[in-house]
């Protein structure tokens, strides 16, 4: 049987041990009116020969990305994964243990993790950090949740042009509680509209949530939304790229409370949306408001530097209902991973992975603003991804995607009154070739 | 400390180029952004790839894992996590997928999500499920949104929901971010739900109970069928936690035991690796009145064509951006399709065994918190121990000099001193005599050696990191010189 | 010097005039273990008897602390920011947590005296 080394010689001396004659004795307890009794309907079992053709099989009618010139992006981007980061996260001495909650066995993951929430610190410029939350979205949901505890407020500001799906998750997450979410219109540029903003701030609001850069891709007016917000006992929430980090201000230098992201573009594939991992991040006077596991640096019995999860009693395993959240596991594997790639790329080549994308981005807006047929309708100002406009947006790119292209993310389907809308995106890894492949294609389609 | 801190190993001008520069010319960031808008210094180390590796591979080896330690950590199932998932589900045909890539370009993903809610539906009795939450705690918080939402559309506020004594902590942290007041539920002293006192509490008021079957003390519920009677007379839903799903695989369904919404945890259950503390997955299963409430898409299937089915007419929303942990569900997935159904039938029979095993052999030295047969996993108590001087967490770091994981300490809370021990299925009857003949070593040891239990362990990096400091000055961070 | 009382929720209070100071039990901190953080109000704030007064946290544990009195917050102990082991080390001295002007001094609840506190516990146990 496969994985159980016990034989059937080990089984019976144990159940002679336990003076039990079957095993079906193990199952006493459970009363026999509730017992399985007929065989399930279930696959009969496979040797690993047998389920490696079986499962590959099932992943040929996949058409992975290696077959296409993608420009898909809208919140998971294809960035360069060097070779080296997955030799080290394969190491099962990392994959197969479980949360350190003893520090004597896990000085490894431990150390990894503070690493990690060092990174997270260096880049946004806050104060503290957790050891992960699941994802982006779940991680802006959890930032609500605190600054509503902070504030003692029931009112949330969101710009509607922080991703869709975000959105939807918050909104899952407030469902029931009495909290009121209010969204706040982008403008002609694709922008936060400030006066809406301005008109719906009121007392009662304890967040505004803003990404930057926002869905569209555009780096938001910052100052003129700080301006906005000073002087109010109003948390700012963000929620953000942490690869446009190596270029864009940190957010604690324009005075965000909170900020939250998927930390999916360090290093991390797509995998078809999941596993990635959560980023949440905040000022040292609201650490004991952070859900999720903190690892701490302190002393060992001979006075050695050591580490341990630490502030525990914010956990649902101390405080129950009172915790801060729920959280338990989270996505420390791909924290890890995320220390590992900043480690990897360092200070020059993350630098080089922002501002290749951010260039190949550009240069794919300039060659489209040549096209007739393609409007450009929002702000110039973004980091690796914009908004494009064709008539008959579905038609067009379903004849890209028959040449192999993969133009980018409709937004009709979140943003009705976007039709025609394209999200695209470039990140490192397109060539310049890959680039103007997709100009010459579209521009025989617009031309049709 | 073992190891310097990466950021203590940045030697300036180092580096590796990874990528080329895609275009001639590249303009720095002020072409296209305004100054105003853009960081000046980025503070990070620089490397070399051999850097880097040494220093995680030197990590790596600071831990125990399943691989390399028997790890019998209570309720946390730490079973042998089959190297052919890793493979599979590393493969580029699920890694290299954008999941706004369009739907006849995935059908292997969206077939692989349908074979799978089709084995768990087998196996449960539950109608439909989805695979959005990311852990058991990120389920629990789904099926309550479900219940809630139930109970809602019903325009029945209901506003409590009953917990016993001995559930996992995530139980009413998760209710409570529902909006329900939690009510505790004791145990009797057979360590089971306390039907009297339930009967007492179950009212309109009530949503439901969550209940973990068997029980953090490793005990079948047995009075299951009269649980599940007292509630539903009421209107109120039953919630199963299946992170103790393990012995009951083929056994029972959680359906037929009046069970209306579950979780299963793929990362405890179907042996998928628990990454240092995640990624996990849950699938949340419910019964067919409750399927319009489940979270947005389910994947169907007409004509062999898979798609995303959006029209629920009651779902709560998404949980989860995109479809969930996916890598997770084929390893989940790849070793269900492995065991098939007498497969997990043995697993669950070999997790019972060897968990009553380490029972039996140990129940003179220790005190097992029941007198019954145990499930997957057995509850001691180290009370005899604490009066000698040595503490369920003395006798837990003592294991690790001898190699073992240290279980589960002080769990549940109605067991004084406890030590929660899950051995699993995949663990041979040689580890579990070593096991418990350490056991007994130690136990031995109480008497004779006191201080060398106290100071355990001895052999380890670092030992016994002091906590309190760690809380009183939190130290949670890299700080530059000068900083 | 007047007498320290206790309540069932384990905080200990004494009355001087209209101020009443306001601490753990050193049962109370015997059982949360080394305590690691303390939440106090600010002075200014008003409490009411029996609702949260603060949060202490041990690392093994977090604990409310009721008020047993209502009024208002004249004073915290702002030592215990820093140094939050002088409620284990010295309960009902350094480790004070708040001073509180009682608002109705001619309706001061029933505690309990040391002895009745000690059988109370004896008997919770």
């Amino acid at each position: 049987m496969p994985y159980i080394l016990n034989t059937p010689a080990q089984i019976k001396e144990i159940l002679k041990e336990l003076g039990l004659s079957s095993e079906e004795e193990l199952f006493s307890q459970i009363p026999e009116s509730i017992k399985i009794k007929e065989e399930l309907f279930l696959p009969g079992g496979m040797s690993e020969k047998e389920v490696s053709s079986a499962v590959r099989r099932i992943g040929k009618q996949n058409r992975n990305l290696n077959e296409f010139n993608s420009f898909l992006g809208a919140g998971l981007y294809d960035h360069y994964i060097p070779s080296a980061l997955k030799h080290i996260i394969n190491r099962s001495e990392f994959y197969t243990a479980y949360t350190p909650y003893q520090p004597e066995c896990s000085q490894g993951v431990l150390q990894a993790i503070y690493e990690y929430q060092s990174f997270i610190c260096l880049l946004t410029g806050m104060d503290v950090t957790n050891a992960s939350m699941y994802d982006g979205a779940t991680s802006l949901a959890e930032s609500v949740l605190m600054s509503l505890r902070i504030t003692k407020k029931n009112r949330i500001l969101i710009a509607k042009n922080v991703h869709p799906e975000y959105r939807d998750v918050l909104r899952t997450y407030i469902k029931y509680l009495d909290y009121k979410l209010i969204e706040v219109p982008y403008n002609k540029n694709g922008l936060l509209d400030t006066a809406s903003l301005k008109e719906l701030l009121d007392s009662d609001t304890a967040s505004v949530v803003i990404q930057n850069p926002n869905f569209f891709g555009l780096i938001e007016d910052i100052p003129e939304i700080k301006s906005i917000l000073k002087d109010i006992n109003i948390k700012l929430i963000v929620v953000l790229n942490p690869l446009s980090l190596a270029i864009l201000k940190k957010p604690s230098e324009y005075g965000a409370d909170i900020v939250c992201a998927d930390g999916q573009p360090l290093g991390g594939d797509m995998s078809f949306g999941g596993p990635t991992f959560g980023i949440i991040a905040t000022k040292k006077e609201y650490v004991r408001q952070l859900p999720g596991r903190i690892v701490g640096r302190t002393k060992d019995l001979e006075g050695k530097d050591a580490f341990c999860l630490t502030l525990q009693a914010r956990e649902q395993h101390i405080r129950r209902q009172n915790a801060t959240s729920n959280i338990c596991s989270n996505q420390s594997l791909n924290a890890i991973a995320a220390a590992v790639y900043l480690s990897l790329m360092g200070k020059d080549g993350l630098h080089k992975a922002a501002i290749y994308s951010l260039n190949n981005a550009h240069y794919l807006y300039n060659e489209m603003r040549k096209i007739k047929g393609v409007t450009l309708p929002f702000s110039n100002i973004f980091f690796n991804e914009f908004v494009w406009h064709i008539d008959s947006a579905k038609d067009a790119a379903e004849k890209l995607a028959k040449e192999g292209i993969l133009a980018g993310v409709e937004l009709h389907k979140f943003y009705p009154e976007l039709s025609g809308c394209i999200l695209s995106c470039c990140t490192e890894k397109k060539t310049k070739q890959d680039i103007d492949n997709f100009i010459t294609a579209l521009k025989n389609i617009a031309h049709e | 400390m073992n190891e310097n801190l990466i950021f203590n190993k940045s030697v300036e001008e180092r580096g590796t180029d990874f990528i080329n520069s895609p275009l001639k010319d590249i303009k720095t960031p002020e072409h296209f952004i305004p100054k105003e808008m853009l960081r000046d210094k980025l503070k990070l180390p620089s490397l070399g790839e051999l850097d880097v590796i040494r220093h995680y591979t030197k990590l790596s080896r600071l831990n125990f894992g399943v691989d390399t330690h028997f790890y019998p950590l209570g309720s946390c199932t730490m079973k042998y996590n089959p190297k052919i998932n890793e493979d599979l589900a590393h493969m580029e045909d699920f890694t290299y997928l954008h999941p706004y890539q369009n739907e006849n370009l995935i059908q292997g993903a969206l077939a692989v999500i349908y074979e799978l809610e089709k084995i768990l539906s087998e196996l449960t009795g539950m109608k439909r499920f989805t695979f959005q939450p990311s852990a058991g705690a990120h389920g629990e918080f789904a099926g309550m949104l479900i219940i809630k939402a139930f109970h809602t559309l019903n325009s029945n506020r209901r506003s409590k929901v009953l917990i016993p004594d001995s559930a996992h902590g995530t139980n009413p942290a998760s209710a409570a971010m529902c909006g329900y007041k939690v009510e505790v539920i004791k145990s009797t002293k057979d360590g089971l739900v306390d039907t009297d006192e339930l009967k007492s509490k179950v009212d309109a008021e009530t949503a439901a109970l969550m209940l973990t079957n068997p029980n953090t003390l490793g005990l079948f519920e047995e009075r299951i069928m009269d649980i599940s009677q007292i509630l539903h007379k009421k209107g109120a839903l039953l919630y199963y936690d299946g992170a103790n799903f393990n012995p009951l695989m083929g056994i029972v369904k959680p359906r037929l035991m009046g069970f209306d919404v579950m979780h299963l945890n793929l990362h405890k259950t179907f042996s998928t690796p628990h990454g240092s503390g995640g990624p996990g997955a849950a699938a949340v299963g419910v019964s067919d009145n409750l399927v319009d409430f489940l979270p947005v898409p389910l994947v169907d299937k007409k004509e062999n064509t898979y798609y995303f089915n959006y029209s629920l007419k009651h779902s709560i929303g998404k949980i989860k951006p995109f479809y969930g942990n996916f890598l997770v569900f084929v390893k989940a997935y790849s070793y269900l399709l492995r065991l098939g159904r007498n497969g997990l039938k043995r697993a669950a029979y070999n997790c019972v065994l060897n968990a009553n095993y380490i029972r039996t052999k140990l129940k003179r030295e220790f005190m097992p918190a029941s007198d019954k047969m145990c499930m997957h996993e057995v509850v001691f108590s180290c009370a005899k121990q604490k009066e000698r001087g040595a503490s369920a967490l003395d006798i837990a770091k003592r294991l690790i000099d001898f190699g073992i994981h240290p279980p589960t300490m002080y769990f549940p809370h109605i067991v004084r001193e406890a030590l929660m021990i899950e051995p699993t299925e995949t663990e041979s009857k040689e580890t579990l005599d070593y096991f418990i003949d350490t056991m007994i070593k130690i136990n031995e040891e109480t008497k004779s050696d006191l201080r060398n239990i106290k100071e355990a362990p001895h052999n380890t990096p670092v030992r016994r990191p002091d906590e309190v400091r760690a809380a009183r000055f939190p130290d949670l961070r890299w700080k530059e010189h000068g900083e | 010097m007047a007498e320290v009382k206790f309540t069932k929720t384990h905080e200990w209070v004494k009355i001087e005039g209209e101020i009443a100071t306001v601490g753990i039990t050193n049962h109370a901190q015997s059982e949360l273990g080394d305590i690691v953080f303390v939440e106090l109000p600010s002075a200014g704030d008003k409490v009411k008897s029996k609702e949260q007064l603060a949060t202490i946290e041990s690392t093994k544990a977090a604990a409310e602390v009721y008020a047993p009195i209502s009024g208002e917050i004249t004073e915290i102990n702002s030592e215990l920011s820093q140094n939050p082991q002088f409620i284990n080390e010295d309960p009902y001295g350094k480790g004070w947590m708040v001073k509180i002007k009682i608002d109705n001094a001619g309706d001061i609840p029933e505690f309990m005296d040391e002895a009745s506190y000690n059988n109370f516990i004896e008997k919770e146990t």
